[in-house]
């Protein structure tokens, strides 16, 4: 034991030595270029273990990403039954994405690898941290014909003892209990998707497409290792993105109560709700558009608008103003019975805080719908 | 002139009122205008009798005793009230055992709709309470009560409630083998069944435990004989995969069986696929392709994908069983639904080949429309011996309903244009056909709280009803179809038109008899069903076959034909009653006596049916006699190739032999 600790230590003092040994030489004349260890070869991906690809150095379980492989955040995010996460994003050396509007995916080259990692804390009973799964988006090729991005879903299952995740797209569940910041416990049984699943969200005329890494959701400070910069000026840093304009309409973090009600509610229904409510999407044919970008029309907000499908009688309008009672998006998000809940997919139980915020709102809004 | 004599006249009729707080203390009204100063009394609601889920936690009171037979409206809907938001349920029965007669949350038209009206006929010296709740709001408001000269209308219910348990009420089949509808009520560890009493009114409750329920029936729940023990096994269409329910030991125990495959079900079906004689399943899928269970005779389902619908992005939500070419099996309608740009929404018909394998006839039969749709209902709306199709619209985005006339030889054509369907302009996800007001045409069921009835020239007409869409079903016996709402059974007001139902019980057929077809023929001509386990969406509904036959009284014969080939013919029967046909008992070769490879002899007989075979190795497993209504007389294994009939009484009789390869054989003897 004691002989293990030696040896640790020995080679965590080798591993300091030789940092600094590169530390010193990049000082130097002679030119050094750091490489990034990721793994990707597009002719073998999905491989079938998350360590395969190197994106994380170290512990696996810590997460610790690989050089050139960054971390991000959206403003807003997708309810995930209270599943905390962790997102990545790599692109291969010399390639770099371009801006191509605030509300839409920033173009990403061939290659990139979008990586996003679920998991709670204080899980019970023993207080731990546990990752249940990390969800890969692998941009493969760009179709010659069509010139249409080509993306793959990989999502890899952690084992029990944390050491390693598996490439699994057939779906299953992960019963789980855990302890929120208010010392309550919660319990879900956290549906870990299947690839058509995957596909059911992240599409456009199905096809797979990302959906978070937006300018729009990108546009704020988020604290690297060596300091707090703007997201997108980072990436820029990086080489990872050409430009990016600089007055981009943004959405904000729907918990920042310094914001105005309205724009953290149209945040958070565009990273909840507008991957199937909008043009060319899974439920299309219903007249919501909850984009970011199409919002400020109180109309595709479903504001006085009359569901089509008749839930409750009681139901009146998507958004009935002034009565969250009558309103059918409040009542689907404070639902748990898969065919009247909203979103369809992603949650198996009542994301409390987000009922809230969309009552505060809908109770806020007046005239009232006539 | 006329308004201000009027509104003078109800201005002198009115008269404030005192808050009434409790049924016992309901303020007795008489009709005019009333004024209701705040709803504060503190009385809950708990029995709801319109369309409503939620409870409120105050009420006002007041009693009614019309002292004429009246058609009454009781309304809030006045311009006064503009802006108000109003409920009201009506009862009868006493306030010891208050039974729900109406109610009303947003009917109203005036200022944003939340206003509440309903109209009623109420019944000379009967005290109707009328409670108001604080659902929505307790501030005060006015309303009228209208007395008018009695007026019957064309379809109308009357809501009663029940108590369920469960989280899923969406079933009302048969599920103790008698015939009679009961309600199911699906939870994840239980069972509880309302069973139809037999010779009284009303329910008796039965919680029965089961095996953990993995998927529940979220997004559509069937019901079958699957494994052909004469009880109804159920199954669960859940958003990641489905779950059976089936029964063992005479209906008394449900076993789950949990099928572990993805799938994100939409509407379920029994059916025989492939026409075995037994029970196979089908479920829709969303987002792959179809998948389906073959069973393989001793109540084992095997999951299958891929051969009835294999659009690789899914989009099929309701799926529907019906013999449209009339060639005695089953096809396959799907009602299909998908944003973007995709072909995953166009309306798939698949031909049923009879041997097991279907061909997508969709483009020729002109059925391969993009209109985003959840389901379809089919009926022979025009009754000229097909089944033609209202195609419901769920979303206006590729176009709206669509009528489509069956013509006859495998292709339909749009004949929405001024058939009442090109000006409704309500959406939904569920249409079914019934016919409700049981005047011999069938009606559709769709959005809106509105039953567009059949006006007997393949047009409809919409009639509002208070009930929403729900499994349909005849809950009290009397011939008229019923519908279930959560824990509200909508009854039918009955009419004076005719009816006959008919309970099938097959024998080399699945036990359902799903896949039959039903005739009836009078004055009318004909009509003709399907029975089918699983139509519009999300419910499952009575698998007796109902007809209505307006006026007429005199049915010449009905006909069954069985999945199997066989043909029942009975003749005359009464009309306002069930008929029960086993499969085989009314053929047309009343000398047949062979029962597979047994023959029975003699017949007529006074003391024992015996049997011979062709194959001696064969052995016979028992042997069941059936009275004409269906009923098990005797049940025997047949030692020696004989049985008594001794104890008999004179008539005739179905016997079904079954060998020792379970295979089941139907014939007819009369003891003299």
């Amino acid at each position: 034991m004691q002989q293990k600790y030696l040896l640790r230590t020995f080679l965590f003092l080798s591993l300091l030595a030789f940092v600094f040994l590169l530390a010193c030489n990049s000082s130097e004349d002679t030119e050094y270029t750091p490489v990034s260890p990721v793994s990707m070869d597009l002719t073998r991906v999905p491989y079938p273990k998350l360590s395969d690809y190197k994106f994380f150095e170290g512990t696996l379980k810590n997460l610790n990403p690989s050089y050139k492989v960054i971390p991000y955040e959206l403003a807003s995010g997708l309810f995930t039954d209270y599943a905390l996460k962790k997102r990545f994003v790599w692109m291969p050396s010399g390639t770099k994405a371009t801006y191509d509007g605030d509300g839409k995916i920033l173009k990403f080259p061939v290659g990139t690898a979008l990586i996003k990692t679920f998991y709670y804390d204080n899980v019970q009973p023993s207080e731990t941290r546990q990752i249940i799964e990390t969800r890969i988006m692998i941009k493969k090729s760009v179709n010659p014909v069509t010139l249409q991005d080509e993306w793959t879903f990989a999502n890899y299952v952690w084992n029990d003892e944390q050491t390693e995740a598996y490439l699994d797209m057939n779906g299953s569940y992960s019963p789980i209990s855990w302890k929120n910041e208010n010392n309550v416990v919660k319990s879900s049984n956290y549906r870990i998707p299947s690839e058509t699943e995957c596909l059911m969200c992240h599409k456009s005329n199905e096809r797979p497409i990302p959906i978070g890494p937006k300018p729009q959701n990108l546009n704020f400070s988020y604290t690297y290792t060596d300091g707090t910069k703007n997201q997108l000026a980072k990436w820029v840093e990086e080489g990872y993105l050409e430009s990016y304009s600089d007055n981009i309409v943004s959405t904000v973090d729907w918990k920042d109560t310094s914001k105005p009600l309205e724009t953290r509610v149209r945040s958070y229904i565009d990273a909840n709700c507008a991957h199937c409510h909008s043009t060319n999407s899974h439920c299309d044919y219903r007249p919501m558009r909850f984009a970011f970008s199409e919002t400020t029309n109180p109309v595709n907000l479903g504001i006085c608008v009359a569901p089509q499908e008749n839930i409750d009688n009681s139901l009146t309008y998507i958004i009935t103003k002034g009565n969250s009672q009558r309103s059918v998006m409040h009542f689907r998000m404070s639902s748990v019975n898969e065919a009247t809940r909203m979103p369809l997919l992603g949650r198996t139980i009542v994301h409390e805080e987000g009922v809230q915020l969309i009552q505060d709102w809908i109770d806020s809004l007046d005239p009232a719908c006539n | 002139m006329k308004k201000i004599t009027l509104s003078i006249i109800l201005g002198i009729t009115s008269w404030m009122t005192n808050a009434q707080n409790t049924c016992a203390a309901a303020l007795p009204i008489s009709a005019g205008s009333h004024v209701v100063n705040a709803v504060d009394g503190p009385t809950p609601i708990t029995i709801l009798c319109g369309p409503n889920t939620t409870n409120a936690t105050l009420s006002e009171w007041y009693s009614y005793t019309p002292t004429n037979n009246y058609t009454v409206t009781i309304t809030t809907d006045l311009a006064i009230n503009s802006g108000k938001d109003t409920r009201f349920n009506v009862y009868t029965g006493g306030c010891a055992a208050l039974s729900c007669v109406a109610g009303d949350d947003d009917s109203g038209v005036i200022g944003n709709g939340y206003l509440s009206t309903a109209t009623l006929n109420m019944s000379s010296g009967t005290t109707y309470y009328i409670a108001f709740d604080n659902r929505w709001n307790a501030s005060g408001f006015t309303f009228d009560i209208i007395e008018q000269p009695l007026v019957v209308p064309v379809i109308s219910f009357s809501p009663q409630t029940v108590s369920l348990s469960g989280t899923y009420n969406n079933c009302v089949v048969d599920m103790n083998g008698d015939n009679l509808d009961d309600i199911v009520s699906v939870s994840t560890s239980q069972l509880q069944i309302l069973y139809k009493n037999t010779s009284t009114a009303g329910f008796t409750s039965t919680v029965i435990p089961t095996t953990s329920v993995t998927n529940l029936p979220t997004w559509s729940i069937a019901a079958g004989d699957y494994n052909k023990d004469g009880y109804n096994d159920l199954l669960l269409g859940g958003g990641n995969g489905a779950t059976f329910l089936q029964t063992a030991n005479s209906g008394t125990i449900y076993n789950s069986v949990n099928y572990a495959q993805y799938i994100f079900c939409q509407r379920s079906n029994f059916t025989d696929i492939n026409k075995d004689g037994n029970l196979d399943a089908f479920v829709c899928h969303d987002v792959d392709p179809n998948v389906y269970f073959m069973n393989n005779g001793s109540g084992i389902l095997t999951y299958n994908q891929g051969g009835l619908g294999d659009h690789t992005e899914g989009g099929n939500y309701g799926s529907i069983w019906v013999d449209y070419d009339n060639d005695g099996d089953s096809d396959l309608f799907i009602a299909k639904c998908r944003g973007g740009s995709t072909t995953a929404n166009i309306n798939e018909l698949h031909r049923n080949n009879g041997n097991g394998t279907f061909t997508n006839v969709s483009v020729a039969a002109n059925m391969a429309d993009p209109i985003q749709t959840w389901s379809s209902a089919w009926g022979d709306f025009d009754n000229d011996g097909d089944m033609d199709a209202l195609v419901g619209a769920s979303s206006s985005a590729n176009g709206m309903h669509k009528l489509m006339r069956n013509n006859g030889n495998g292709t339909f054509s749009d004949v929405t244009a001024g058939s009442g369907y090109d000006t409704f302009s309500s959406m939904g996800i569920e249409h079914v056909a019934h016919d409700f007001n049981n005047d011999g045409f069938v009606d559709v069921f769709g959005a809106g709280n509105t039953i567009m009835i059949n006006n007997g020239n393949m047009t409809f007409s919409p009639y509002a009803v208070t009930p929403s869409n729900g499994p349909i079903g005849d809950l009290n016996n009397d011939g008229f179809l019923d519908i279930q709402n959560g824990s509200t059974i909508y009854y039918n007001n009955p009419n004076a038109n005719h009816w006959i139902k008919i309970n099938l019980r097959g024998i080399q057929s699945n036990s359902n008899g799903i896949g039959a077809r039903v005739e009836i023929y009078g004055a009318w001509g004909r009509q003709i069903r399907d029975v089918r386990s699983g139509d519009g969406f999300r419910y499952m509904s009575t698998l007796n076959t109902h007809f209505g036959i307006g006026t007429e009284t005199q049915i010449t014969q009905v006909i069954i034909r069985w999945p199997s080939g066989v043909v029942d013919t009975i003749l005359n029967p009464t009309s306002n009653q069930v008929l029960t046909v086993i499969e085989g008992s009314n053929t047309l070769e009343m000398t047949d006596n062979s029962l597979g490879n047994f023959t029975m002899y003699p017949n007529p007989t006074r003391e024992y049916i015996r049997f011979n075979t062709s194959n001696s190795d064969e052995k016979i497993k028992s042997v069941s006699i059936y009275d004409i209504s269906g009923k098990v007389v005797k049940k025997d294994t047949a030692s020696g190739n004989a049985v008594s009939v001794q104890d008999l009484q004179n008539g005739t009789y179905m016997i079904v032999l079954e060998n020792e390869y379970g295979k089941k054989f139907s014939g007819k003897f009369i003891k003299n």
